[in-house]
């Protein structure tokens, strides 16, 4: 997924010359092509996140249109506030991209993973938020986040757990994606982010569920989703993102109400990551490992 | 209608609309009078005298709490009207107590401290980029330097070369709750900005020549180093019992106070 992201990036740059690439001194290797091919259009503000995302304010108000990259402990948790006033509350257009979202920086502890950026995000106007799943979902996110006439969002989580689709969607811009679909389902998962592949994984050995994308997480596709819902027997929302305000409550905010179902909410519960460990090791931890997701399912 | 910028009208419009509005933030208002009225009459530039030109200079009041001292350029710029200014705070108007991109002539919405300052280096930025000659000229005040954001402000504009942004530092020496001494010692604010890499001056902001002057010599290098003024100014200006008085932060006019305020200005 990071090397759709970079060429994504490069071939936004190439097209638009007044795109512009805001780094807070992250991003390695990540943008050796970047600054390889567009040389001019790298700008690192270093470590002063809060002053980045006013300059790109600045930078949007003169005319250019700025993609602003950091970690998303810190784009956008840390400059939440100038993310709302400098560039949403002016509906202005600056794309912000949050990567190791979620707990991929397992490591390194809680300072540097972003399991409420959703719920910090969704409250703001003027803003979409995006979470693809794979490299394809990453392209059509990019792809859709600029053709926006607003600022965007997109959150890139754990990037190496391979693809869920074998092409680039097409649909339209709230689209919710069919990742395995069966007939007659009554167990319907919907995912996002890191944990379609995860979603994908457990649905592959039952017969009874479906697992769809949802890679547009605001503005919502609430008519598809409702469509979706309406005759399960039961529903659930993965997402690698606290319980409380990501995709499981956008869901639960259109079927409260309206659906007679069981629903279940799976993400990180309402708690840090008090230990150290690899990646697998606090997806378990947290209760979102495979066995231990195979496990909820059977019950 | 000829455009003088003269301070006491401007004064008298600020007390207008703190009166009718019944609103706070006089003496925030009064300390820059004279750096935007020195502004708006000889240097910014705005073709068509129109607030939407791409081509214009940037003014950017990053204490958006001193906002009723740029309506009152804005109504002397004719971008506002006499209704705007009579129906200030009023339900359902456009003119808020801090400044608001919306309203045109504001060029950021600058309530919350530290924000204008980075925004207004991204301006000038786009514009060296484009190599526009458009200046870009930030106001902030002593109180809201204690934001650190002003200092990644500075240090991206010192690393960018940005010698076409002018800051100017309205150092009136008070803040809401106490002076700047007491509440967050700020010591030298030249020295700090010369540290950063700026070309700074320090001078009366009270002093209409010599904020022109100033100005004339700061926009005029074009030395690859932002600008700095350092106004030393008076919080509340021009009415003797607003004056260092920093409850003119909060206070609201009454019908005796308001009266008293433009008997002053009146004799002067």
């Amino acid at each position: 997924m990071r090397a759709a992201f970079s060429e994504a990036l490069v071939t936004a740059a190439k097209a638009n010359p007044n795109v512009l690439l805001l780094t807070g001194d992250h991003g390695y290797a990540l943008f050796d092509a970047f600054r390889k091919e567009c040389p001019e259009q790298y700008v690192n503000c270093g470590i002063a996140e809060q002053n980045m995302v006013g300059v790109a304010a600045g930078l949007a108000k003169a005319g250019f249109l700025p993609i602003v990259y950091g970690l998303s402990a810190f784009v956008p948790m840390r400059v939440l506030e100038q993310i709302k006033i400098d560039v949403c509350y002016e509906s202005l257009k600056v794309i912000f991209i949050g990567d190791g979202a979620g707990v991929v920086y397992s490591h390194l502890g809680s300072s540097h993973q972003c399991v409420e950026d959703i719920a910090a995000l969704r409250a703001i106007p003027n803003l979409a938020i995006y979470s693809p799943a794979d490299r394809h979902e990453l392209a059509y996110t990019m792809q859709t986040a600029m053709a926006s006439s607003q600022a965007g969002y997109l959150r890139m989580g754990k990037a190496d757990l391979g693809d869920v689709h074998s092409t680039m969607p097409d649909s339209d811009i709230q689209a919710i994606l069919p990742i395995l679909v069966r007939d007659n389902a009554r167990t319907l998962i919907l995912a996002t982010g890191a944990m379609v592949s995860s979603a994908l994984k457990l649905a592959s050995q039952r017969r009874d569920v479906d697992v769809y994308s949802v890679p547009c997480i605001k503005p919502i596709a609430k008519d598809h989703i409702y469509e979706l819902c309406k005759d399960r027997d039961n529903i659930l929302s993965f997402e690698e993102h606290s319980i409380y305000g990501g995709l499981g409550s956008c869901i639960s905010e259109i079927i409260a109400g309206n659906i007679i179902c069981n629903f279940k909410i799976i993400g990180i519960n309402d708690k840090f990551s008090k230990y150290c460990g690899d990646y697998h090791y606090l997806m378990d931890y947290h209760e979102l490992s495979h066995q231990k997701l195979e496990a909820l399912l059977n019950n | 209608m000829t455009q003088v910028f003269d301070a006491k009208n401007l004064r008298k419009t600020v007390l207008d609309m703190a009166f009718s509005g019944a609103t706070v933030h006089i003496g925030c208002a009064f300390s820059i009078i004279e750096i935007l009225a020195v502004l708006y009459r000889n240097h910014l530039r705005f073709h068509d005298d129109t607030p939407a030109d791409p081509n214009r200079d940037y003014i950017v009041l990053s204490k958006g709490h001193g906002v009723m001292a740029q309506y009152a350029c804005l109504h002397e710029k004719g971008w506002l009207s006499s209704e705007d200014i009579k129906n200030y705070f009023k339900n359902g108007t456009q003119l808020k107590g801090l400044a608001d991109a919306h309203v045109p002539g504001v060029e950021v919405t600058s309530g919350s401290l530290g924000h204008g300052f980075s925004v207004g280096v991204g301006m000038a930025y786009g514009a060296q980029r484009r190599e526009t000659n458009q200046m870009c000229y930030v106001i902030v005040g002593d109180g809201e330097i204690n934001e650190g954001s002003i200092w990644e402000a500075a240090l991206f504009a010192s690393h960018f070369k940005l010698d076409n942004l002018i800051v100017v530092v309205d150092e009136n020496g008070f803040q809401a709750m106490g002076s700047t001494e007491e509440v967050l010692k700020l010591g030298n604010i030249m020295e700090k900005f010369i540290a950063f890499g700026f070309e700074s001056i320090q001078l009366d902001g009270h002093n209409e020549s010599q904020i022109n002057d100033a100005i004339h010599q700061l926009k005029s290098k074009k030395n690859g180093k932002p600008k700095a003024i350092i106004a030393k100014t008076v919080k509340g200006k021009g009415i003797s019992f607003m004056e260092n008085n920093n409850i003119w932060h909060y206070t609201r006019l009454s019908s005796e106070t308001y009266a008293a305020a433009m008997a002053e200005l009146e004799e002067k």
